[in-house]
């Protein structure tokens, strides 16, 4: 099958059938968006909250969820989806070194919170997610039925 | 740059020489081989591509320290590896990191991770406070990416790289020293400072 792995900071586009991967999801968070009728996916990793004026949002959209979100949707209606079909996913946004816990939310937290947010500026539903806690993941979305499928290490994967 | 380069290299040469000789006392004298080690700056994509097997599992001690220059410290072991090295601390086998290898490799990662610090404290002729470590058995990537984001790195990030390895175990690792932006400033002032006393 065919995988496009998708970095940190990037965003992945697949149409009718392959999967798209992003490995080693720690404090960042992966967002799919999913057109089931033209069977469409795109998927970012993103890295941050908030993008900042002269910084490289423009360059690498991705990388921020201010900016991965409305770059997302681009994407995927360049590769055929309907911006009104839109199902989101997403995966990520753990605090790895449980006990360096404090009271500040964590970057995983904020990441997750900025992407809830802007996926709700848009209208789009989310439809799945596994979030927070203190493991690393690993998400892959599979563009021929729109499941989503994210494994943590030492645990049996789920599907979200 | 490059000279700051040079001075962080060398920094980083004898914080890990302080590090493994404090990691080879625990190991009844084990002698340890230390690569030189690579400072290099990564822009973000390449950063984001440093870590050769992001699915890999590997356990790290991780610090992250606040004083006269914010920067983060690393020791980071393959789960092989770490599994070695719990056993010879603990002379309990297993094939996962158990609570009691877990908090022992917390405290062998304090102590490297300390005497690193100790040796920049020195060099640098400032006085750095020893923080808390943090442990996680993760992916490599995952780990990866969580210290950069904990860094707030968005643009380029600077990485001393150092590899250790011992014959005598099947022991092998990294430290790594990732400082901040900032710490380009206290360079610039402790670099023109040893310039001017070398001109004397």
């Amino acid at each position: 099958m065919n995988e496009v792995f998708v970095n940190m900071g990037q965003i992945g586009v697949l149409r009718g059938k392959g999967v798209l991967v992003t490995v080693g999801l720690g404090s960042c968070v992966g967002v799919s968006l999913y057109d089931p009728s033209a069977k469409v996916g795109a998927l970012a990793h993103v890295f941050l909250a908030k993008s900042r004026a002269n910084s490289d949002r423009e360059l690498m959209p991705g990388k921020y969820a201010d900016t991965a979100i409305p770059a997302l949707i681009d994407f995927a209606v360049k590769a055929g989806a309907n911006r009104n079909k839109f199902e989101a996913k997403i995966a990520g946004g753990a605090h790895l070194f449980d006990n360096l816990r404090s009271d500040m939310p964590s970057v995983g937290q904020k990441n997750v919170e900025a992407v809830i947010e802007q996926l709700n500026n848009y209208s789009i539903p989310i439809t799945g997610k596994d979030v927070l806690g203190k493991r690393g993941r690993k998400m892959s979305l599979y563009v021929d039925s729109g499941i989503v499928v994210v494994t943590i290490i030492g645990q049996e994967s789920i599907q979200i | 740059m490059k000279e700051k380069l040079d001075f962080l290299s060398e920094l980083g040469s004898i914080g890990a020489s302080y590090a493994t000789t404090s990691l080879s006392k625990m190991l009844h004298d084990a002698k340890l081989k230390l690569t030189v080690p690579q400072s290099r700056i990564l822009s973000f994509s390449e950063a984001a591509n440093f870590i050769p097997n992001p699915e890999e599992i590997v356990v790290c001690v991780y610090m992250r320290m606040i004083d006269a220059f914010e920067a983060n410290i690393a020791f980071i072991l393959p789960l092989k590896s770490a599994l070695t090295l719990a056993e010879y601390l603990t002379s309990e086998k297993s094939d996962h990191i158990t609570e009691l290898g877990q908090s022992a490799l917390l405290e062998v990662g304090n102590i490297m991770l300390g005497s690193y610090l100790t040796a920049l404290s020195m060099l640098s002729g400032t006085k750095l406070n020893p923080v808390v470590p943090a442990i996680a058995v993760d992916m490599n990537g995952a780990i990866w990416e969580s210290i950069l984001a904990d860094a707030g790195i968005t643009d380029f990030v600077t990485v001393l790289d150092t590899h250790f390895s011992t014959d005598q175990l099947e022991l092998s690792g990294h430290l790594f020293f990732i400082p901040d932006h900032d710490f380009y400033q206290f360079l610039t002032r402790k670099v023109s400072g040893f310039l001017l006393e070398e001109s004397k």
